[in-house]
């Protein structure tokens, strides 16, 4: 009988521990919140308006040559109702203007915040764009009328109905910070807010004015050494791509990347010490190929890539068409006519030059002035065949005369200004 | 006190037991689950947060700890060393290399995910944690007794505990900024973002703008939205560049994290069935044993005699 006290124990014990923690937790937890539940009713989400647009589109954009469903999704939009694809739409729509048609500063003073304006030197920035994203990469989904205002499409309230696109403050930090953390690696608000307080504030708006970009420094050659057994180095001039080929920067600069030469620790990243930590950027073979090959289409392999680097192009070793000195100045393209192809022209001066005719031709502007008898014959007395780019021939009429030891008339010393011919009469 | 002997301690003890089992059978009329459809949520954009730790200041600022001056918060310095969310800094950002770009590091916050289902809460034998119906999970000092479960329970490792206070030490971890979230406005970390990297906004709401941009955006995002179904949903979720993994955010299955604990332990007093055939056995073997010693004894003593 003694026993049956235990168990009695026991049996107690089993049903407190089931209570406990077999149901009792749970249960309890939701009791404890039903009491709080009252109190988080009163929660709601507060929404707000979408801002009113700082912008308004010109009444004749629907002139424009732009799909209407670009922006808008209804047939026929009217004034009271748009029906505006809201923003970021699937289409960009992107404007392009020089830099100069924008304003050259703006102050940011939207949002009044605790570290004052941000002076924004737009037109430094517009410039520095034209070699990469353009107007675009920050007035992205802009309707082709005016450039809109950030606010017009970013509301400046953080709570807000519609979160597919950020709020004024973030698509203004997010612009600014995309690029400018990635050379100083700074957070720094200081950079670029000017504090209406600070005793330098006048001058720090007066530098922002004046900044400009400083003159970019142009290469004069660059030899690529290329992966390739066969063909390893393509030597580049680049002083000749844009004074003798008249290309602009913007023809092969288009994509750039401001960290190419602002990345302050870039150039530490390239020593040799730090090969251990550098990542290879894998180019494809696109890529690499990408910036010559709108002009350089039709050439061969071998055209660039060669065993050693390649001399200056020059049109008299290359052709054997001295440009020398009426032809210097001459864009390629006012010879050669046909888009893309240097080649097939004839080294006879009537190939081009039609105007070239018996009896109309001035010999003097190739620099000899033939005397009276010579002036008087016709042109293929000398030049065999009509065929000017030959020596001319005297032995026809002399049998001593050789040219170019003996001449028909006496040398004349030309000077080329502002691409046009000058004679000067020289006594031989 | 000299009245307890053994035969009342059993009485006062069967008393406790009963009353507590006929709470319990009250509380069952309580919702099995009150959260709100339009609860709220972060969406943290891990590929636009640029380490500038406003956050951890304005976090620390809300929640009366000492925070300092702002300024000092923009040192990078801090990033050398991975940190964790302290008692007194309830989130922390730390920072990753990025495999896309090096000269953009990856900078991640952490703090409470705020679970669907917290295994805290779960966890709690005093229900000192609760899930609110906006999606907070806060902590009631006044019910803890300072055992720490909740700290082994939780997945992602939060809550932290006053080991420096002797007396009434808290369970540390950030709230939700409920006392400004359950009145309508935001979170302290979210209102000072400047580039609002942290997006609040009704969970589902988050979800739909994060699937947008993982759509427009695919060479950006990994298609992963972190939290929207990791251990049955969490409140703040994480878009990335990278695998989740890469930042030390752990890896998780779809299973709530108390499921499994709960699930263990409902089956093991499942109608009290499996306890008491525990006990029963446990009690026939004592019977046996005691009643084969008796044998024993009365035939030891037969044979004496």
């Amino acid at each position: 009988m003694k026993n049956y006290k235990l168990y009695i124990v026991l049996l107690f014990l089993t049903a407190g521990t089931i209570l406990l923690f077999g149901s009792n937790l749970k249960e309890m937890k939701y009791l404890s919140q039903v009491e709080d539940k009252n109190q988080i009713k009163t929660q709601k989400y507060v929404q707000t308006k979408p801002a009113e647009a700082a912008g308004e589109m010109p009444k004749d954009h629907s002139k424009m040559e732009i799909d209407c469903k670009t922006c808008h999704y209804c047939e026929y939009p009217t004034i009271n109702e748009p029906c505006l694809i809201s923003c970021p739409r699937k289409d960009m729509v992107s404007v392009h203007h020089a830099a100069d048609e924008g304003p050259e500063i703006v102050e940011l003073d939207m949002i009044k915040g605790d570290y004052g304006v941000v002076v924004f030197s737009h037109k430094l920035h517009a410039e520095m764009s034209e070699m990469s994203g353009g107007c675009e990469s920050c007035h992205h989904y802009n309707t082709t009328g005016p450039v809109l205002k950030c606010i017009t499409c970013h509301e400046p309230n953080r709570i807000r109905e519609d979160l597919s696109k950020p709020d004024l403050e973030a698509a203004y930090h997010r612009q600014c910070l995309s690029c400018h953390r990635q050379w100083s690696r700074e957070t720094k608000c200081q950079a670029c807010h000017i504090n209406e307080n600070s005793p330098d504030r006048a001058k720090a708006i007066q530098r922002i004015k004046n900044s400009k970009h400083p003159a970019v420094h142009e290469p004069e050659k660059i030899v690529y050494e290329t992966i390739y057994d066969k063909g390893k180095l393509v030597t580049f001039y680049h002083d000749q791509h844009v004074n003798t080929y008249n290309l602009n920067c913007v023809s092969c600069h288009h994509d750039e990347n401001c960290m190419r030469c602002h990345d302050v620790n870039l150039k530490k990243l390239r020593s040799d010490a730090m090969e251990s930590q550098r990542k290879k950027v894998h180019k494809s073979f696109e890529d690499h190929h990408q910036a010559c090959i709108k002009c350089h289409e039709k050439d061969d392999c071998g055209k660039c890539h060669r065993d050693r680097e390649l001399q200056r192009f020059d049109h008299f070793t290359s052709t054997g068409f001295d440009l020398k000195p009426r032809h210097t100045n001459l864009k390629c393209t006012s010879c050669h006519k046909e888009a893309g192809n240097y080649k097939g022209l004839s080294k006879n001066c009537t190939s081009c030059h039609s105007n070239f005719a018996e009896g109309k031709f001035d010999h003097r502007r190739i620099g000899l002035e033939l005397d009276e008898v010579h002036a008087d014959l016709s042109c293929g007395d000398c030049h065999k065949n009509n065929n000017f780019a030959n020596q001319p021939k005297c032995n026809d009429c002399h049998d001593d005369k050789y040219f170019p030891h003996d001449l028909p008339g006496k040398k004349i010393s030309l000077v080329v200004k502002d691409n046009k011919v000058t004679k000067t009469v020289k006594k031989k | 006190m000299k009245n307890i002997n053994r035969r009342n301690f059993l009485k006062f003890s069967s008393a406790l037991t009963f009353a507590s089992a006929g709470l319990t059978s009250n509380a069952k009329a309580a919702p099995n689950n009150i959260l709100s459809p339009d609860r709220m949520g972060v969406l943290v954009d891990t590929t636009h947060c640029v380490g500038c730790r406003n956050c951890e200041w304005a976090c620390k600022t809300s929640h009366g700890h000492d925070a300092g001056d702002i300024e000092k918060y923009h040192n990078r310095e801090v990033f050398k060393e991975f940190r964790r969310p302290k008692d007194h800094s309830f989130t922390v950002v730390n920072e990753f290399e990025n495999p896309k770009n090096e000269l953009i590091p990856i900078n991640v916050k952490y703090q409470c995910m705020h679970c669907d289902k917290p295994a805290c809460v779960s966890a709690c034998i005093v229900g000192a944690f609760q899930k609110n119906e906006m999606g907070q999970v806060t902590w009631d000092g006044g019910k803890c007794i300072g055992c720490r479960y909740c700290m082994v329970a939780c997945p992602f490792q939060i809550p932290t505990f006053e080991y420096e206070k002797a007396i009434e030490p808290n369970i540390n971890k950030c709230d939700f900024c409920f006392e400004r979230t359950s009145k309508g406005g935001i979170p302290a970390c979210v209102e000072i973002c400047p580039v609002e990297a942290l997006m609040f906004g009704p969970r589902t709401e988050l979800i739909r703008v994060a699937r947008q941009r993982i759509k427009r955006n695919p060479e950006r995002y990994k298609n992963h939205i972190y939290g929207e179904k990791e251990v049955g949903g969490t409140s703040w979720m994480y878009l990335s560049s990278v695998d989740a993994s890469q930042l030390k955010l752990p890896k998780h299955k779809d299973k709530t994290a108390p499921g499994v604990s709960e699930s263990i332990q409902h089956g093991i007093f499942a109608y009290f069935v499996p306890p008491l055939a525990l006990y029963a056995w446990l009690g026939g073997i004592m019977w046996i044993s005691k009643r084969r010693k008796e044998i024993i004894q009365e035939v030891v003593e037969e044979e004496a005699k």
